[in-house]
């Protein structure tokens, strides 16, 4: 990434992207459906990249635009935790 | 549908920003800009977008090139003596691609905006609520938006596609040393064109499409003729058929095709890939209101999107994804921005042409369609070859074909023949304001020429 993206939180204030944040809500979303921990990591760490690849051209998203990314690549592993992540606050 | 809760602000950095420069967008943003309103216009890529940088022009000027080694070919038939084999040189070839595309003048697009006044901003552009974007790190608000993004190539989920490596169309265009065997994915216009191209050229090519023809879209007569002059040159036309594989085998890509179960394996030099385009819709439209789907952005009549103060032209609508319909309704989207007066989109005649040899060009409502719509039609035929302008070109594979409803009036035509791309425009008038065929029949056309077949068609109807 050449620059960093940011943030756009729904008070309206910015933040730095931050791909953890990214990680942890796949892999809460993941255990909330009952995917075990290690499978959890694993897809959490692969929505995780694609998220990061996807936010490489943009300076700045909106936070519920992260969600949306990391739901769309989410889904393609377990569709449960994907419909948890995009309807269901965990650690935005 | 998408709600947003944010109000439109009183003070905007401009009136309109328009997302693309391609036909779809730089239209509307020279319209918006002559009506004396602040226009910005944003960039991602090549200014001009993708019709004169990587579609339509460089193509044409590919096909010219191998239009012309088939004249040359063929000389000897006129009577003119030529020494020696005509053969293709690709870097020169190349050049003569890239000067096509510099004589457009999309490289000095950027000042010609400036000069007149347009803001040029390079970027991605991202809504972040429904009245600002942001480009390049920084945030332009506007209270109205064009969005004319575009598209990108569809890769089809074929089995070791991304491994093996293939070409697109892009690629493509900058071959200065062809592949000897080529395997084009996609029997569509794009597809057809490339196929045209390298097998003039030499190139041993095979081409493969899902449906049952070729140019599936259109009448059943275009495509299996297409298929068949294809085939008299050599290509090897695989209809109704599926990739399924593809592996890589040395410096070789062995091709998996299955056709009715069976599975046959084609060894080539390189891949093209041909399959189809999606809208470029990575642009935060959910922040913004806007309502897509995987085929584009939704759009009524008028082009506006569900976003009332954002409207969207071309392909990324997912419409037609041709220049003249992207700059049609470009200009509509333009009109209809600030005006009370609105004009509707109106797609009952688009023509619809493919640059091969000879070309092929259809207007209209096709019989498919007609068919579906139960719609009673007619149909009037006349072939090509027994033209006098077909005898002293020495081209007689082609035909004209109207179909018109019971009172005679044209609903749609298709046509193969050497000028069929030129020739399409007179059905494309009659059918834009549903002429009777007698129109056209007594009207005279000149001698010799291919439009004679038009009238002879025409001639077949029955007007009541």
């Amino acid at each position: 990434m050449s620059h960093t993206s940011h943030i756009v939180k729904r008070a309206g204030h910015t933040e730095p992207y931050d791909s953890k944040k990214v990680y942890a809500a796949v892999f809460a979303a993941c255990l909330a459906v009952r995917e075990p921990a290690g499978s959890a990591e694993l897809v959490a760490d692969k929505v995780m990249k694609d998220v990061n690849h996807w936010i490489q051209k943009k300076h700045e998203v909106t936070a519920n635009d992260i969600r949306r990314q990391a739901a769309k690549h989410l889904k393609a592993y377990n569709q449960d935790a994907a419909h948890m992540l995009l309807h269901h606050r965990i650690v935005w | 549908m998408y709600k947003t809760k944010h109000a439109q602000p009183k003070i905007t950095d401009y009136d309109v920003i328009v997302i693309g420069t391609g036909s779809g967008g730089g239209v509307g943003a020279h319209m918006l800009n002559k009506k004396g309103k602040k226009v910005a216009v944003v960039e991602e890529e090549t200014m001009g977008g993708e019709c004169p940088n990587y579609g339509c022009i460089p193509t044409k000027a590919l096909l010219q090139a191998a239009e012309t080694l088939e004249t040359v070919k063929r000389a000897e038939n006129f009577a003119i003596k030529v020494s020696g084999e005509p053969k293709v040189d690709y870097p020169a070839l190349k050049a003569w691609k890239d000067k096509a595309v510099w004589n457009t003048g999309t490289h000095a697009g950027e000042a010609s905006y400036k000069e007149d006044g347009v803001a040029v901003l390079k970027g991605h552009a991202h809504f972040i609520d429904p009245w600002t974007v942001n480009v390049g790190g920084k945030r332009y608000s506007a209270k109205k938006f064009l969005i004319a993004a575009g598209t990108k190539d569809f890769i089809p989920p074929i089995t070791g596609l991304e491994e093996t490596g293939f070409v697109g169309y892009r690629e493509a265009l900058d071959f200065t040393k062809p592949p000897q065997k080529l395997f084009v994915i996609g029997g569509g216009a794009i597809g057809c064109e490339f196929t045209e191209i390298f097998s003039t050229f030499g190139v041993e090519v095979h081409i493969a499409e899902f449906a049952e023809r070729l140019l599936a879209k259109e009448d059943p007569e275009i495509g299996e003729l297409v298929e068949a002059l294809f085939e008299q040159k050599g290509v090897t036309v695989h209809t109704d058929s599926k990739v399924v594989k593809v592996e890589k085998k040395g410096t070789q890509k062995i091709v998996h095709v299955e056709k009715h179960g069976k599975v046959s394996k084609v060894t080539v030099d390189e891949i093209l890939v041909a399959a189809g385009k999606i809208p470029n819709t990575d642009l935060g439209l959910e922040n913004a209101g806007v309502a897509f789907d995987r085929r584009g952005i939704k759009v009524n009549r008028e082009m506006q999107t569900s976003a009332d103060h954002i409207y969207a032209a071309g392909d990324v609508t997912g419409g037609y994804m041709f220049t003249h319909t992207a700059n049609y309704e470009s200009r509509i989207a333009a009109s209809n921005m600030f005006s009370s007066l609105k004009h509707l989109a109106d797609y009952r005649a688009v023509p619809r042409c493919v640059f091969i040899s000879p070309e092929v060009a259809a207007v209209g409502a096709t019989e498919a369609e007609l068919k579906a719509k139960g719609v009673h039609y007619q149909v009037g035929i006349s072939a090509t070859g027994w033209l006098g302008r077909a005898n002293t070109s020495q081209e007689d594979t082609g035909f004209v074909k109207i179909l018109a409803d019971k009172k005679g009036r044209i609903l749609g035509a298709s046509i193969v023949a050497p000028r069929a791309g030129e020739m399409i425009h007179e059905l494309t008038l009659a059918t834009q304001w549903k002429m009777k065929a007698s129109k056209i029949v007594w009207t005279i056309h000149a001698f010799p020429t291919w439009n004679q077949a038009i009238r002879s068609a025409a001639n077949k109807i029955t007007c009541r």
